[in-house]
């Protein structure tokens, strides 16, 4: 999938977030978006997921404006681990079986195989551990079998093993031709894999750059 | 022995068997709807949208006793205020950023407050009439109540049917349910509007001051125990129809108020689940 950002501004009542942010990728192009907290990456992701109405500036997907969407498909999408109520009575077997719209068929079954999800298929996602619960959520982003996946701060709280595998599957994914936008404090995660770093700072200021090239536009 | 001359009566009097039934299906109902309320973190929605359907109710008294409309009928006021009060609340959560929690009790005092006056100003009501839309009489329910019990009822599981992977996953992560396709909007208005119309019927059975209690208890007894969405909704009917039949029995026998029997029995299985689960993790840490 296509993504083209034309200068996208955002600020919360008095405090400017995001200022003129201009890029643009082509299908399977892999983006790492890097900031200190609080410059802006969440808000960023939740501008292209329309959870939030940005103050000027266009964002388009395979050239169509995301105002014009009326329900998103083809997109991915991995929350921060904060994000979702871990209180929550829920197996890992309906947060997969009602993600997925469709009867579940080969394809379903797949996701499953593929992400080695069968002998925690029936466990409450209390029980799992930050790996486990990371292959989850990518397994159900999966489902949507996704033009572009957007991944919030996968790695946090998964252990090394864990972190190679996601990178293993990350790779993959590019592969196929999935456009990957990914948020991350940790700049060499996925370094090798990585088209362009997005970099936010302090008062909207940012850094687009081509991976491994020191010519910045901002 | 008392058990006997419930069941006898029962057999014996037609308004019993309303009564049972409507007890019955709303006691499916309400743990039903109450589990996505409580999942959604919204609890406090339904006590607000009852005090403000009651302010409907009242306004239906009144306007039906000065003009003969079937429009007034109190009931469908009470539904039609229970959806307006879910758009107030909105249209206020609006004005404010960080205490959009204040739009809740904004609506219920306006509710509260339209409710007294139109209740002084309906000339010779029947108190009787008042505490049975505060606290409810289910032994009053007609046949007619039973059938729109019955229809409504039959509205929320076809809901329920078509909708319930999207609402499982609107529950569990709502950025997610926005992504995957799902018409977050529109599910949102047809579940708040199932809440309302839910809301306005219970307010002839368990009353106005019981309808959140009814919705949230049982959801809150089976939290603690649930492991799955599923089970917990499940384990969340059971106690709702032990604490309905079993409160229906007690008070009909006492001659007491159904409603807050039934919410009292709700409480103790809440804190007979509380205390179980307090021990049970005693012993597990003393087996560590």
């Amino acid at each position: 999938m296509r993504v083209t950002v034309n200068n996208l501004t955002f600020a919360y009542t008095q405090k400017l977030v995001l200022s003129n942010i201009s890029f643009s990728l082509k299908s399977g192009e892999f983006l790492t978006i890097h900031g200190k907290n609080g410059t802006g990456k969440t808000t960023l992701i939740r501008c292209f997921l329309k959870m939030l109405k940005v103050n000027d500036g266009m964002i388009y997907l395979d050239d169509m404006d995301i105002n014009h969407i009326k329900t998103f498909s083809n997109i991915g999408y991995v929350p921060q681990k904060t994000d979702f109520n871990y209180e929550f009575p829920i197996t890992v077997f309906e947060i997969l079986s009602c993600a997925y719209l469709k009867k579940r068929d080969a394809y379903y079954t797949k996701i499953i195989n593929d992400f080695d999800l069968n002998k925690i298929y029936h466990e409450n996602i209390n029980n799992l551990s930050g790996g486990q619960l990371q292959r989850v959520f990518i397994a159900r982003a999966l489902l949507n079998r996704p033009k572009l996946l957007i991944l919030d701060e996968p790695t946090v709280g998964v252990d090394v093993d864990n972190i190679k595998t996601l990178h293993e599957t990350l790779q993959n994914l590019k592969q196929e031709g999935i456009t990957i936008i990914l948020v991350s404090h940790d700049m060499e995660f996925c370094q090798d894999i990585t088209d362009y770093y997005l970099i936010l700072n302090e008062l909207g200021d940012y850094e687009f750059k081509k991976a491994g090239d020191n010519n910045v536009s901002s | 022995m008392f058990l006997a001359s419930v069941f006898k009566d029962l057999f014996a009097f037609d308004f019993l068997q309303y009564a049972l039934l409507a007890g019955l299906l709303v006691g499916l109902l309400a743990p039903l709807i109450g589990t996505v309320v409580v999942i959604r973190r919204i609890s406090f929605i339904a006590d607000t949208l009852s005090h403000f359907s009651l302010a409907g109710v009242c306004i239906g008294v009144f306007l039906s006793k000065l003009i003969n409309w079937k429009i007034f009928d109190p009931l469908f006021m009470g539904i039609v205020f229970s959806i307006l009060g879910t758009f107030v609340i909105e249209k206020l959560r609006g004005f404010y950023k960080n205490y959009k929690e204040l739009s809740m009790p904004i609506v219920m005092s306006c509710g509260v407050a339209l409710s007294g006056l139109f209740i002084s100003l309906s000339n010779n009501i029947d108190s009787k009439y008042t505490n049975s839309l505060l606290f409810g009489s289910i032994l009053s329910v007609s046949s007619t109540d039973l059938i729109t019990i019955i229809i409504i009822t039959v509205i929320v599981f076809i809901f329920i049917m078509f909708t319930y992977k999207k609402i499982v996953t609107l529950c569990f992560d709502e950025v997610y349910a926005r992504v995957s396709g799902i018409n977050v909007k529109l599910l949102q208005l047809g579940l708040t509007i199932i809440l309302a119309l839910v809301i306005s019927l219970f307010i002839d059975i368990v009353g106005v001051l019981l309808i959140a209690s009814l919705m949230i208890i049982p959801v809150a007894s089976a939290i603690l125990i649930g492991d799955s969405f599923l089970n917990t909704v499940v384990s969340s009917i059971v106690f709702s129809e032990v604490s309905l039949v079993s409160g229906f029995v007690i008070s009909y026998h006492a001659n007491v108020t159904t409603g807050p029997v039934i919410i009292i029995i709700n409480i103790l299985i809440l804190i007979v689940i509380m205390l179980i689960k307090k021990i049970r993790s005693s012993i597990a840490s003393k087996k560590k």
